[in-house]
């Protein structure tokens, strides 16, 4: 059986990089502001399409900005 | 999307089937000839309609519980769900173990649980195809 694999990701600094709020990013991504402070603090991890979305809105690849924790 | 107000079709489907479910009410009532009583369920239930589409504009969890077009609060959506449905079979259960020591033949509760039972084995076979 696989082991769970802790996430940790880069959208809040990119987020403010480029000066927008949780809500703009989540109006940009069509998921709650609520979603976004979920992803950025790592209490959610999102499917991968919502994943995708993310990293196209940044312009970068998904592993750019999510990274596995290997326990 | 949930930060804005515009609403799908989905977002109404909580609050039409209460209205649905208070005309029920209201129906079963009036045949058990107490229309009085249908009445003030129905009332209730429009109440709670209008109330659940109401919080919908106001919050953005209700909005997302409502129209599922938010993943995580779908998310929950469906764990809560589960949540009730083991909450709910333990209540079944208890039932019909009270009924059996009773020594009463445990209905309804049986029934209810066979209900329960033939749902989740279909909804486990319909899911496997699916996914």
């Amino acid at each position: 059986m696989r082991r769970a694999v802790a996430m940790r990701n880069d959208v809040r600094e990119r987020r403010t990089a480029k000066g927008l709020a949780q809500a703009e990013l989540a109006r940009e991504l069509a998921v709650s502001r609520q979603t976004i402070n979920s992803i950025e603090t790592g209490r959610y991890t999102p499917s991968l399409p919502l994943a995708i979305a993310i990293a196209r809105f940044f312009g970068s690849s998904v592993e750019e900005i999510f990274h596995a924790d290997h326990d | 999307m949930p930060t804005t107000t515009k609403t799908n079709r989905a977002y109404w489907v909580t609050p039409a089937a209460g209205l649905a479910i208070g005309l029920l009410y209201l129906v079963g009532f009036s045949v058990g000839g107490k229309p009085g009583y249908g009445l003030i369920a129905l009332g209730v239930m429009t109440v709670f309609s209008a109330a659940v589409a109401l919080a919908g504009r106001r919050s953005e969890t209700v909005r997302g519980l409502l129209d599922h077009r938010d993943e995580r609060l779908a998310g929950i959506d469906v764990r809560a769900t589960a949540v009730t449905a083991v909450v709910m079979i333990l209540a079944v259960l208890a039932g019909f173990v009270v009924e059996v020591a009773r020594g009463h033949d445990g209905s309804p509760y049986a029934l209810i649980g066979a209900v329960g039972g033939v749902a989740y084995l279909s909804a486990v076979g319909y899911f496997r195809v699916r996914s």
